[in-house]
């Protein structure tokens, strides 16, 4: 299958799920970000030029998608699809600690960053108490979802070569 | 051996350039546009399309939400709580109704004129979407502007406020809850009549500002929409004050309020049609 049409319907059924399910599985008002995974997935699996597309793809429907201002998560999952990229690519091909410590990084650093812009932009937010109750627990919820999800989604993303045969490369 | 990067595409920073800027710009543009503008109407299309996906997932998770929730209360009956929760519920707005009523009457006696607050009328919605998001607070309905829902009507639950409705299409309503960031609603301590502003935060949780150091607040006092700014009906249970502080350096008290409607987990809200009437500022006679 075509790797854009791939990316499309990943990015899709990111979407679907981000709607759908993670509303019902949010714990403490900490929902997941699906668009988020599916964005540093991309970015892992095939760089940080598609990461970056695809994060700012992600970024955007997950805008459309809530009643917020429309720009911010693109922007921030733009630079985080493009960042996790470089480090997939520069520090190691594949391995199961390291792409979720990716993952939880980038989740961390997308929600703090995600923060900051809609601080910048007005909406006042406190904080420590939003690092404490939503970024920190929002990325360990991620990165948990990480650990089910992106073993499989590396899968089929990358089928043509698997896993399993990857080394580390740094 | 090292792996070829074949399906690692070079890094193109000029990319990333391009859609942050992208993305700032139409950042501004929502900002700068107001809600009748392109990408607030992208949006609402968006809201739209995707609402029956969240309608499904709604569906579908239902009977695991309701098993959870029995699962959680099976030290008692299932069918016994949920009775006693809503005739709590029900109870708790009619006593605040009724003080309400209690207290308008003794202000309202000797006056010459004395109107009669118009009933509202209400229609039912069920929920069908939730927030996609953790920094936001805001659910669907199934009732749009073919239903004679408008932008800006209040939604109650049993037990008390639930929000207001703002973005409305044909079939569905987007409603801000009132513990969503950037909600306000007018409000006052019903038995001092202290009136102030409840706001909503990024955790949730709500808090009353603007009310005078010099008003003896208590945990437990209700708190109720106090009809100012013609949003919200006056008199709706919004909940119980939780906390109350005066901080040295604070021009205001600091005052936490614990909603009164459950929030999470809601299924049926009930909207109310009939705008509340614009205040009568005098004739100037």
């Amino acid at each position: 299958m075509n790797r854009t049409v791939v990316n499309i319907l990943v990015v899709l059924g990111a979407v679907i799920l981000q709607i759908g399910v993670a509303p019902y599985i949010s714990i403490g008002g900490v929902v997941p970000n699906f668009l988020l995974l599916a964005a540093v997935t991309l970015a892992m699996v095939q760089g940080p030029t598609a990461g970056c597309a695809a994060g700012f793809a992600c970024g955007l429907l997950f805008d459309l998608l809530g009643s917020g201002p429309v720009g911010p998560m693109a922007v921030v999952l733009a630079a985080t699809g493009y960042i996790a990229g470089l480090l997939a690519t520069n520090l190691f091909a594949e391995g199961w600690l390291l792409p979720l410590s990716v993952l939880a990084l980038a989740s961390l650093g997308a929600e703090l960053t995600y923060a900051l812009l809609l601080t910048l932009f007005g909406t006042p937010i406190p904080f420590f108490r939003s690092l404490f109750t939503l970024v920190i627990p929002g990325a360990v919820y991620n990165t948990a979802l990480a650990l089910l999800a992106y073993p499989f989604l590396a899968r089929f993303l990358r089928r043509e070569r698997p896993v399993a045969e990857f080394r580390r490369l740094a | 051996m090292r792996t070829p990067p074949a399906d690692r595409s070079s890094p193109r920073f000029g990319l990333l350039a391009v859609l942050v800027l992208v993305g700032l710009a139409l950042t501004t543009l929502w900002f700068r546009e107001g809600p009748t503008g392109p990408v607030h109407r992208v949006q609402v299309t968006v809201h739209a399309a995707t609402a029956p996906v969240g309608r499904v997932g709604e569906f579908l998770t239902t009977p695991v939400r309701r098993a959870s929730t029995w699962t959680s209360n099976f030290i008692a009956s299932r069918s016994e709580i949920a009775t006693l929760r809503q005739q709590n519920g029900t109870l708790r707005a009619r006593l605040a109704e009724l003080e309400e009523a209690r207290l308008e009457n003794v202000r309202l006696r000797g006056l010459i004129a004395m109107t009669q607050r118009g009933k509202l009328k209400a229609m039912g919605a069920n929920v069908i979407g939730r927030p996609t998001g953790t920094w936001e607070g805001f659910i669907t309905i199934d009732k749009g502007k073919a239903d004679g829902v408008e932008s800006g009507m209040a939604v109650t639950g049993v037990s008390g406020l639930l929000g207001r409705t703002t973005e409305v299409t044909a079939r569905t309503s987007r409603v801000q809850l009132i513990t969503d960031q950037r909600s306000g609603v007018a409000a006052m301590i019903q038995s001092t009549r202290a009136g102030g502003i409840v706001n909503g935060s990024i955790e949730g949780d709500l808090s009353l500002n603007y009310v005078s150091k010099e008003t003896t607040v208590r945990p437990g006092d209700v708190v109720v929409t106090s009809g100012i700014g013609g949003v919200y009906p006056k008199g709706l249970l919004v909940g119980d004050v939780l906390k109350a502080r005066k901080d040295p350096g604070e021009l205001y008290q600091r005052i936490e309020v614990r909603p009164t409607a459950q929030i999470a987990g809601i299924e049926e809200v009930l909207v109310l049609l009939s705008k509340p009437p614009a205040p009568e500022l005098g004739t100037g006679e």
